[in-house]
């Protein structure tokens, strides 16, 4: 057996030979039965190796790992706002749930639990339980947003207010959850998301009265 | 990924069942099972911190997978698996002729355990995880013809358990 050839059958399997060297090769291994069998015990390694399956750990370390992320001051480096910042926003919604309500009262709409009900079509919005009851409200409104749009019977204005109110109430709503991720123990944080969530339910509570006011 | 990205736990926790096994094997093989634990643990917690840095350029088993990795090579001393670590000359010789000895009751996986501990982590990186040689190179901080070298004794060292 030619001393080069052995040290050279893993890159020869693992296509990591010049042409002329894979092609010096070949014409080796057609003459060397030695080098075959151990270029075929090669080929079994890494087949073997590809093979090996993976075993769980015999005990659920989840808990563990639960604990050191909840207790951990850190959490997800996503961005996230101050508390000046935070502060900021809920202001910014508290002047977007405004200006609709503002909306509602220049139409004439009286944006309130039992003018709501009164269309079967929407009733009233769902009291907050659950984000389960925020996404059929939600879900809800956005058929209405787009059955009013195509039929033209909602104004663009309306439209696009509703709209931005929506984006800015889900903004705050993400932030206040990427503040609570990083520090799931702060108490304020845990009543701005609660507050925030109320916030966008009476905001929904309003654009669905001004959906059924003009559809 | 998205929803554990925004600090949902339970969305975590759904990433953790479904790459423990292959985060746990990877700590198991390549420093042993005392210290497994314990590293995937670590794994997960950083991985949690690191979820914002994610972009989604690979898949998240990819990403998580190296981040394994390094946090794996970054314990090797601290669990002192520095002495040794490559085979040479007669360790090479020795590795090959325990391989063809059938009296030895150590099937495939115990003999990668019994690699001395760079020619495992190569022979793991490259063989079972698919990284590169110039990838190893880089993460082991050797060139890519030691990583060579040791893949091909290590597959060498390895032939004589096909059949366990």
């Amino acid at each position: 057996m030619n001393d080069q050839w052995p040290d050279r059958l893993s890159e020869y399997l693992d296509d990591e030979l010049t042409p002329a060297e894979r092609a010096a090769l070949d014409a080796h291994l057609a003459g060397c039965a030695t080098c075959r069998a151990v270029l075929d015990d090669l080929t079994r390694v890494r087949a073997r190796a590809r093979a090996l399956p993976d075993q769980r750990p015999a005990n659920d370390l989840w808990p563990a790992i639960a604990r050191q992320i909840a207790t951990g001051r850190r959490g997800p480096r996503v961005p996230a706002l101050s508390v000046p910042q935070l502060l900021a926003a809920s202001l910014a919604l508290m002047l977007a749930s405004g200006g609709l309500a503002w909306l509602a009262a220049r139409r004439g709409v009286h944006a309130s639990a039992s003018a709501a009900a009164a269309s079967p079509a929407w009733g009233a919005a769902p009291a907050w339980k659950s984000e389960s009851s925020y996404a059929a409200a939600i879900t809800q409104l956005e058929a209405a947003l787009e059955a009013g749009r195509s039929s033209g019977a909602l104004d663009t204005v309306t439209v696009r207010a509703l709209v931005h109110s929506l984006a800015v109430v889900d903004t705050a709503i993400l932030e206040a959850r990427r503040a609570l991720a990083a520090d799931p123990a702060s108490a304020y944080l845990n009543h701005h998301l609660a507050d925030t969530m109320r916030r966008k339910l009476d905001l929904l509570r309003q654009a669905s009265a001004i959906v059924s006011s003009r559809t | 990924m998205a929803l554990a990205a925004s600090g949902d736990g339970r969305a975590f926790e759904r990433l953790y069942r479904s790459h423990v096994a292959r985060v746990h094997s990877l700590a198991r093989r390549m420093i042993d099972l005392e210290h497994a634990d314990d590293l995937t643990q670590e794994v997960f917690v950083r991985a949690w911190r690191k979820l914002g840095t994610f972009r989604g350029e690979s898949a998240f088993g990819t990403w998580l997978h190296r981040l394994a990795v390094n946090v794996i090579l970054g314990k090797r001393q601290a669990v002192g698996v520095e002495r040794d670590r490559f085979l040479t000359g007669a360790a090479i010789d020795d590795a090959a002729t325990r391989s063809r000895e059938p009296e030895l009751a150590l099937d495939f996986e115990d003999a990668i355990g019994r690699l001395p501990p760079g020619a495992r982590q190569v022979f793991l990186l490259h063989d079972v995880a698919g990284y590169t040689h110039e990838e190893i190179a880089t993460l082991l901080d050797i060139v890519p013809g030691t990583s060579k070298s040791q893949l091909f004794h290590a597959r060498m060292a390895l032939r004589g358990y096909l059949d366990r």
